[in-house]
């Protein structure tokens, strides 16, 4: 249902634009306007089908899409999904390692924060993790890329690996991608840690005042043990779902993040398509990205309706 | 009046954080409304000579250009802030009717509102501004018009569950026993139910359409002909050697200040104001 309002959008924003395109092709530079005749504006409106009607040119725009052919985009000279293939690798991964890192280490934290509830480890913990996870990705970037890329050169200003670099062997190849993926992945895990922390702190908090907890603990064991394989193993359930809905806000947050490592990712090459104004690529782009998004969010239905039986 | 008195008490009951918030987010609105009063030199043209470090003339140095920091920084508060309230301030109130609306009639129209929500929610905001804005020109009214689009589900599906929940009380029972109608019960009793929980997810909107602004105008896709925080940081970014220079040090440290102080400001704010709403409760 969603998909298909995301593709009507996607027909008819381009269409719903102020301006004709033929007006806009031809005028040229100048006050001196070449117009095209009549019957050539009648010819290319037939060569782009736009001469047939709204529900004609929407169903051959859905059945080119159903074949997987979502344009081709004049500036990069290739079709759409290539350029966005190529480049898919970059940004998934990061988003990937950026979620994983984030709910690891927010998980911990949030279920220690949580066993020492109102104590001054909590206290501290919670007031800097909700300062730090108000301020937007991209300005932690930037942050990171003055302090850590440019003053002490630890890490590589922009790029997603060495340009004209020789590896010696595969090892050198994976480091240096992993070098340059660093200070993105850490600037997108702070921006998302907040969001796990508190959730896994809520959750355990909650979790903590259940009577198994306290029959764990009569039991006599260990404080570690009772925190992993009792607690957590309970207060997983909103955090599992979380990953996969917090997947939009992500993508979102490394298109900008992209932007700041010069990364070379969907998020980048969503900013070059807009200022060369490849319209066909943009849409191609936000297409994939929502696409990806919604597939996510089915997911964590699913996900979440077979790991808790109470959901019907 | 008599909300203007509610929101003067709730301030009196914030804590030193909600206080520190109140007084950072006012001197930014200050700033703001007095931009033209506060900086001396124009933020548009030079004024200086290029790339000169804080002083007394430029209080925060100028950019490549020559332009006065300063009042750029000023100006950029006034972007913020319109386009901060003004998305709060139409997704909030477009948020409340559609949500008491959808809570009053029930039924198919609430099921299909909620549908919308459930969509509407779920589609990525960020890469959708991007094209919106790509398509239709870029400008501050459009950007808040965007993100009003996207925020309005927050509000909308906060205030139906309260309307739901009100509805079944008893004095609400009685006042349409009596015949009370749509518009009565939503003035008389929807409204002050409802009031304090729009109040604090308007706070959040403010500051996420904040951000989001600030990070169009990074990207270099904000409004061109507004000078806001996020455009200055572009500009510095975009400059060649900015790495390698000094002229981070206030170029890009004031506008990234600017944003930080606004956006934790306001977090504090929503902290303390959801804290006191839910200890009323």
């Amino acid at each position: 249902m969603t998909f298909f309002v995301i593709i009507t959008l996607n027909f008819f924003i381009p269409r719903l634009m102020p301006g004709d395109p033929f007006i806009f092709l031809s005028s040229s530079e100048g006050q001196i306007t070449t117009t095209y005749s009549e019957e050539q504006i009648a010819k290319y409106k037939a060569y782009y089908g736009l001469d047939k009607p709204m529900v004609v040119q929407y169903t051959s725009y859905i059945t080119n899409l159903l074949k997987g052919n979502i344009g081709y985009s004049i500036y990069y000279n290739n079709s759409v999904i290539n350029i966005i293939g190529k480049r898919m690798l970059w940004t998934v991964s990061i988003v990937l390692a950026a979620i994983l890192v984030s709910c690891l280490i927010g998980t911990v934290l949030g279920s220690l924060s949580a066993w020492y509830r109102d104590g001054v480890f909590d206290k501290v913990l919670y007031s800097f993790i909700i300062a730090i996870s108000e301020i937007p990705a991209f300005i932690i970037g930037i942050v990171f890329l003055f302090i850590l890329a440019a003053k002490l050169g630890l890490f590589p200003l922009s790029g997603g690996m060495k340009t004209f670099a020789n590896y010696s062997c595969f090892a050198d190849h994976i480091t240096d991608i992993l070098h340059h993926a660093f200070l993105p992945v850490l600037t997108l895990s702070i921006a998302r840690l907040g969001e796990f922390y508190l959730l896994s702190r809520n959750s355990m908090v909650s979790v903590l005042t259940k009577d198994y907890m306290r029959t764990a603990r009569a039991k006599g064991l260990r404080n570690r043990r009772i925190i992993f394989r009792h607690a957590l193993k309970n207060a997983m359930l909103p955090i599992v779902t979380r990953i996969f809905l917090s997947l939009g806000s992500v993508f979102g947050g490394a298109i900008l993040v992209e932007n700041v490592f010069n990364y070379p990712g969907v998020g980048h090459l969503m900013r070059e398509a807009v200022m060369v104004r490849d319209y066909v690529l943009i849409q191609g782009i936000f297409l994939f990205v929502a696409v990806t998004v919604l597939t996510m969010n089915l997911l964590a239905d699913i996900i979440y309706r077979r790991l808790d039986p109470r959901v019907s | 009046m008599k909300y203007v008195k509610h929101v003067m008490i709730s301030i009196k009951r914030f804590n030193a954080m909600g206080k520190i918030g109140v007084a950072v987010v006012l001197m930014v609105l200050f700033l703001g409304i007095f931009s033209g009063w506060l900086s001396f030199h124009p933020y548009s043209i030079p004024s200086g000579g290029s790339l000169e470090a804080p002083g007394a003339v430029h209080w925060l140095g100028t950019d490549d250009l020559g332009i006065d920091l300063w009042a750029q920084i000023c100006f950029g508060a006034r972007i913020s802030i319109i386009v901060g309230f003004g998305t709060a301030f139409l997704a909030g109130i477009g948020g409340s009717i559609i949500g008491i609306f959808s809570g009053y009639s029930g039924g198919l129209t609430d099921k299909i509102i909620m549908r919308i929500t459930d969509m509407v929610i779920v589609l990525p905001d960020l890469p959708m501004m991007i094209v919106l804005g790509a398509f239709f020109g870029p400008s501050v009214r459009n950007i808040i018009i965007v993100l009003a689009l996207f925020s309005w589900t927050v509000p909308a599906r906060i205030v139906r569950s309260k309307v739901l929940s009100v509805k079944q009380e008893n004095y609400v029972t009685a006042a349409i026993s009596y015949g009370a109608g749509f518009w009565h019960l939503t003035l008389r009793h929807f409204l002050p139910n409802i009031l304090p929980l729009v109040m604090v997810s308007v706070i959040r909107l403010t500051s996420r359409a904040i951000v989001a602004e600030a990070g169009l105008a990074f990207l270099g896709l904000g409004d061109p002909t507004s000078k806001s925080w996020g455009l200055i940081l572009n500009h510095a970014i975009n400059f060649r050697g900015i790495y390698f220079t000094d002229y981070w040090k206030w170029w890009v440290v004031s506008p990234i200040t600017a944003i930080m102080l606004l956006v934790t400001a306001i977090a504090f704010i929503s902290r303390d104001t959801e804290r006191i709403i839910n200890s009323k409760a």
